[in-house]
């Protein structure tokens, strides 16, 4: 006798859609490649460029898909409250937790639990505290990408107190 | 401030997500290697060292026993793609030994969007599901082997995956491939 | 039916005409350059006006005796031109809003292909099939 199935999922009908543990699999084997590669490995400073500008490509064309039913947005800072409630709640399960800009082209994203740091270690370890920015390079990149692609043009940096806890860092760069 | 557009649907662009970044993977290794066939096998790869972890999920998830036999096995696998991909591949042209099948399917979230270039029509660019395959299989003791006999990139009309059969393996954890 | 479809980049660049007829593709061209100043005026009316064009479709941009010339333009700054003949029986409002989603949309396809390079000219088959479509032409 065949064993009974117990997924009810595998009833439904196609849905042609990846599930959502697919991304975090492949998104830790491109940290562990970009590691690995000729670059990475000597002594001095991780090389995590290569995740950046994958995250970058990736948060440019995500953009174009995300807004086609969108009004226009009104300025920078809608746009930049669009990116901290929709596109983050639907890539990463929630919102930023708190925004803060000084008016001037600095805003700081707060997540009290990102996704991509919400899987490892213990909150306060100091080892993955130490390995936390490899989780974070391809993020710094899908933000400035999706911005670049609204035509704002920024730096994103990333920052960790605590985990899961981060901040991204936006600067905008004015023309 | 009104939020005048239509809600996002989560799962739509987590899916998209994926399908992107996977995108991206494939052209930075494209960049990284000059040889297409380097890049075929550094996907098998990293599909390697993902199945080794989504077969977990796999069993958690459908609280799936051991395989009877290889047709049991097959359909497993198909259970696997619905799961994970959200497609039922059909299963085909069983070998006479019963040790070789096909999964034939049309589309897959990984392909969405793309468009090969000419220059690139040695990359098997979904290559990563057959390292998926052998890395899943051999957590339950399988060993199989895995390639593509037909690609809807490159203008056939169905996608078909074949898979074989090569031996059961001791009881033993398998080192991890980076 | 359309008689020509162009996708205007964020540098004012066309990155991709195709017109019914390409023997007048010269007169289309002339049109589509006309139409991207018209836009941008549209686009650059400051704050005052700023709820009318919230809406990506910005409608008609001018009109000649043979044809309309409607245009789009999305938030990631990319301007979408058609031109349909003035005696062209859809010219409701709601058919031409159609056109332009039907294009927005297949423009997203196009630019989610990690083949593609954000800024190059369109070349996918894809795209040229919806194109097609949207002239009638198949």
């Amino acid at each position: 006798m065949k064993q009974q199935n117990v997924d009810t999922k595998t009833n439904l009908p196609d849905t042609g859609e990846a599930d959502e543990c697919l991304f975090e699999y492949l998104h830790a084997e491109m940290v562990n490649y970009v590691l690995s590669s000729k670059t990475n490995g000597k002594e001095g400073e991780e090389e995590l460029s290569p995740l950046e500008w994958m995250g970058f490509g990736v948060g440019y064309r995500i953009m174009e898909r995300l807004t086609r039913e969108w009004a226009r947005f009104k300025d920078e800072l809608d746009t930049i409250k669009f990116i901290c409630m929709d596109l983050w709640s639907s890539l990463y399960r929630k919102q930023i937790d708190n925004l803060r800009t000084n008016h001037q082209g600095v805003y700081v994203l707060h997540d009290n639990a990102f996704r991509l740091l919400t899987n490892i270690g213990a909150p306060d370890s100091t080892q993955y505290l130490r390995e936390a920015p490899r989780l974070l390079a391809f993020t710094c990149g899908l933000l400035r990408g999706s911005l670049a692609n609204l035509g704002i043009v920024s730096t994103v940096t990333a920052e960790i107190a605590t985990l899961p806890s981060c901040k991204f860092h936006v600067q905008v760069q004015r023309v | 401030m009104s939020r005048t557009g239509a809600r996002l649907d989560a799962k739509k662009v987590n899916s998209e997500l994926f399908t992107l970044t996977y995108g991206a993977l494939v052209t930075q290794l494209l960049k990284d290697y000059e040889n297409v066939e380097d890049v075929n096998k550094q996907l098998e790869r990293m599909g390697y060292n993902m199945g080794i972890r989504l077969i977990e999920d796999f069993l958690a998830r459908t609280g799936s026993g051991r395989c009877y036999d290889f047709r049991d096995t097959a359909e497993k696998i198909q259970s696997g793609f619905k799961i994970f991909l959200g497609i039922t591949p059909t299963i085909t042209n069983w070998s006479p030994a019963g040790d070789a099948f096909s999964l034939c399917f049309e589309t897959n979230p990984l392909t969405e969007f793309v468009e090969l270039p000419d220059h690139c029509l040695n990359l098997k660019y979904c290559n990563i599901l057959t390292g998926v395959l052998r890395g899943a299989c051999e957590m339950v003791q399988m060993e199989v082997a895995s390639w593509f006999l037909q690609d809807q990139l490159k203008n056939d009309s169905v996608t078909e995956i074949r898979v074989k059969f090569v031996k059961r393996l001791e009881d033993a954890i398998p080192a991890g491939e980076d | 039916m359309a008689v020509c479809v162009a996708v205007i980049g964020k540098d004012n660049s066309p990155k991709y005409i195709r017109c019914s007829d390409e023997t007048a593709a010269l007169q289309f061209h002339y049109k589509v350059h006309t139409s991207i100043d018209i836009i941008e005026e549209k686009l650059n009316t400051g704050n005052k006006m700023a709820a009318d064009v919230r809406e990506l479709f910005l409608g008609l941009l001018f009109s000649t005796e043979e044809h309309k010339i409607f245009g789009y333009a999305t938030n990631t700054k990319i301007k979408f031109i058609v031109v349909l003949q003035s005696t062209n029986a859809s010219l409701r409002d709601n058919e031409v809003r159609m056109i332009f989603r039907k294009l927005h949309s297949a423009y997203a396809n196009a630019v989610c292909n990690p083949f593609y390079v954000p800024g190059d000219q369109i070349q996918s088959k894809g795209f040229d099939t919806a194109v097609m479509e949207i002239m009638g032409v198949s």
